[in-house]
């Protein structure tokens, strides 16, 4: 990418729909996958992909997160031509606001991209589940000669209405947005995954920002504004694993997918080109028991597993105890399950207890979640 | 509070044959994750002892290549360091090579540093150790010396050839010699010394005049039988694991498969730091059956693994079946292949043989990168 693209990670949703998940804490920085934290996904595939410009937009319980980002070496982003840095919003010469949309936290934050100098912006979410390189669409929006381009993905056509899709012409080039359209002209739904002609959008938040009427989202008025403008607005269709993990349900599933080992989410692929980085913990190896079972599961270090464990994700420092049984659970870090328990179908927060014998969510499609941590 | 220079030293080490050929002792992977260097690393660590050197022998790649990450161990990456040593001059010949030779010909690091005390601990007695008690009793005892020993009641079959010490009532040592398995209650010397600067120097200057083949320990048992230094003993009453032979190596780590030992090593307060490598967790098939074991990150287990050591990124196929083994970094055991007190070092594939066995008093060891 011999251009110059600057990367802006919206994570500053509160992720109400997480529950407890997120009382303490960002939606991005809630753990997935026994060992990772969601926004380590965004974050390590714009590392294998070259941009070294980040910046993380964060906002409600920022402290933890910020703290989390830190200098940006987790994911080799403290290299001498490297810049990750979190931008809360703060007071300045204008005043001192929140980020009152998605567009308008871009807006609050021109001073560091025009510090920057992009050619492009990369817009993305910081709690999508995916593994990628954003190489691809870059040069399909160079060649296309996009103002923007919007990343889509094909979903059933049953469910387009719960999603803001794209109609698109011969060329993927966006003729029409339609936000949660009950008759949709397309199955390409968006995946708030942007790439913008930086000069192009330098203009539209600066024109958004002043209009009243304006919710300063980029979905909902950066996007229809740009396509009533007759701006070029180019689909680019993702091929791969995508998940928004929103909801307490679709968190639990995409753990599941990892314990599964879903093909197209790999996290053992040989060629690393796009592994996934995260911070590490100085826990002992993870120690199964001799009456131990594990299948179908994934588990990190510091684990002790002395009961059963079937389709489970299991963090480090939780403590499966012996004659336990969980199945489809993801167990986070420092969480007990205790002697005799049984749990299905649930997603245990982290150092939550589970009392011996205790039986929760037998025979259950639904999930639940258990927090009752003390930390 | 005194400044402080922890030396970690990889020189004058048991040998562990095939295993320490391409690493020096400190540098063999142990538990499936760590180095055994990590332990005296991170005894530093702990103590808030920030500016560290470790002297090796040679291989130093091996010794590069896991500390890489010098961040581990270091508190504060600008006022702290970890520096690694290696004496290019003697390189090729080894009875030179010691340790005092090479903090010598690293001197300016002392010169840089000014220590009140230097603090040298070998990499091969792995305990959970707060230096500052050691500190507090040197200073306490206004000592130039001091040897850090542990009670034992095995020596006629443990510690065999480590420094036995005969101690006065005020805890100066009159007598150091090796343990040639004599008598079963003694004083083992963990070869873990504080200097005071100037007995440091003491130190290096009288093995200019006894021996140039001595290194620290050789001259501190020197010093001690020839009155030369006054070195003061203190007591680590808390569970060491001492790893002097092959055999030492295999056993502790099967022992540590106990919780109850585990316990003892790894303490709730006193983290073990190690290089990290950005694995994703282990992983567990449909089929997988594993017992009493300790699984490293990377790991793919889809056969059955009993009573073993399973380090980070091996590959276990469907139908296989390990027991009693350790395997080492980047393993692969392909399917149906049984393993039975086997210990395969680093990259070794387990492809067209089925059956590999060694024994409980004699595993079987494959040499790092082999494929068979």
């Amino acid at each position: 990418m011999p251009n110059k693209v600057v990367a802006m990670i919206l994570a500053g949703g509160k992720g109400t729909r997480l529950e407890a998940l997120t009382k303490k804490t960002a939606k991005p920085a809630v753990s997935f996958a026994a060992k990772y934290r969601i926004i380590d996904f965004p974050l390590s595939n714009c590392a294998n992909s070259g941009i070294n410009t980040i910046g993380v937009l964060t906002q409600y319980e920022s402290t933890d997160l910020d703290a989390y980002v830190g200098n940006g070496e987790k994911w080799g982003l403290n290299g001498v031509h490297s810049l990750l840095t979190s931008l809360a919003p703060r007071q300045t010469e204008e005043g001192a606001n929140w980020y009152k949309g998605t567009a308008d936290a871009i807006t609050q934050n021109l001073d560091f991209l025009d510090e920057n100098e992009p050619d492009y912006v990369l817009i993305l979410s910081g709690d999508h589940i995916y593994k990628t390189l954003y190489n691809d669409m870059v040069d399909l929006h160079i060649d296309t000669n996009a103002d923007a381009t919007i990343s889509v993905i094909e979903v059933d056509p049953k469910e387009a209405s719960r999603f803001g899709i794209m109609a698109v012409d011969k060329e993927d080039r966006i003729v029409e947005f339609q936000e949660k359209p009950k008759q949709p002209k397309s199955n390409l739904a968006s995946m708030g995954v942007y790439v913008f002609s930086w000069k192009i959008l330098r203009k539209y938040l600066v024109e958004d920002a002043k209009d009243p009427k304006s919710e300063h989202d980029f979905g909902n008025n950066i996007i229809p504004k740009m396509l009533n403008d007759g701006l070029k607005l180019q689909a680019y269709r993702y091929k791969g694993y995508w998940r928004d993990v929103g909801t307490l349900a679709s968190l639990h599933q995409a753990n599941m997918d990892i314990a599964s080992n879903d093909e197209m989410l790999n996290l053992y692929e040989s060629d690393r080109e796009t592994r996934i980085y995260t911070e590490d913990t100085y826990s002992v190896p993870q120690y199964i028991g001799p009456s131990g079972s594990v299948t179908k599961s994934v588990a990190n270090q510091g684990s002790v597993i002395l009961g059963h464990v079937e389709s489970c994700v299991i963090s480090s420092d939780a403590i499966i105890e012996e004659d336990a049984v969980c199945t489809r659970c993801v167990i986070m870090k420092g969480a007990r399950v205790s002697q005799g328990a049984k749990v299905h179908n649930a997603i245990i927060a982290p150092y939550s207890i589970i009392k011996p014998k205790e039986e929760i969510n037998l025979n259950s499609d639904k999930i639940v979640l258990i927090a009752r941590g003390g930390k | 509070m005194a400044k402080i220079l922890g030396i970690c030293n990889l020189h004058d080490t048991p040998s562990l044959g095939q295993l320490t050929k391409t690493r020096p002792l400190g540098a063999l992977s142990f538990l499936s994750r760590y180095g055994l260097m990590d332990f005296t690393l991170s005894n530093f660590s702990n103590s808030g002892i920030d500016r560290i050197v470790i002297l090796t022998e040679s291989n130093t790649s091996a010794v590069l290549n896991h500390t890489q990450q010098g961040n581990v161990w270091i508190n504060n990456t600008r006022t702290g360091f970890l520096r690694i040593c290696v004496n290019e001059k003697y390189i090729d010949t080894p009875k030179f090579n010691t340790d005092i030779a090479n903090i010598e010909s690293h001197y300016s690091i002392i010169e840089d540093t000014n220590p009140d005390y230097i603090i040298l601990a070998p990499s091969f007695f792995l305990m959970s150790f707060d230096f500052r008690k050691m500190i507090e009793f040197h200073e306490e005892n206004g000592a130039e010396i001091t040897c850090l020993y542990t009670k034992i009641k095995h020596g006629k079959k443990e510690y065999l050839n480590c420094d036995t010490l005969e101690i006065a009532k005020n805890h100066v040592i009159t007598h150091s010699k090796a343990n040639v398995g004599e008598e079963e209650k003694q004083n083992i010397s963990l070869e873990t010394f504080i200097f005071s600067r100037s007995a440091f120097d003491k130190i290096i200057a009288l093995s200019h005049k006894v021996s140039s083949l001595y290194g620290f320990r050789r001259m501190v048992s020197y010093a001690i039988n020839h009155h030369r230094i006054a070195v003061h003993a203190f007591e680590y009453d808390g569970y060491v694991v001492p790893i002097l032979s092959s055999m030492d190596y295999v056993n502790k780590s099967f022992e540590l498969l106990s919780y109850e030992n585990r316990q003892k090593l790894f303490l709730d307060d006193w983290p073990i730091y190690t290089t990290t490598h950005n694995t994703p967790p282990a992983l567990y098939g449909e089929h997988a059956k594993v017992k009493n074991s300790f699984i490293a990150n990377g790991a793919i287990i889809k056969g059955q693994v009993e009573n073993s050591i399973i380090s980070r990124d091996v590959t276990i196929e469907e139908g296989a079946v390990i027991k009693n083994c350790l395997l080492f970094t980047q393993t692969y055991v392909g399917k149906d292949a049984h393993l039975e007190y086997v210990l395969t070092d680093k990259n070794v594939k387990v492809k067209e043989v089925k059956e590999l066995s060694g024994t409980k008093d004699k595993i079987l060891v494959i040499k790092q990168g082999d494929i068979i």
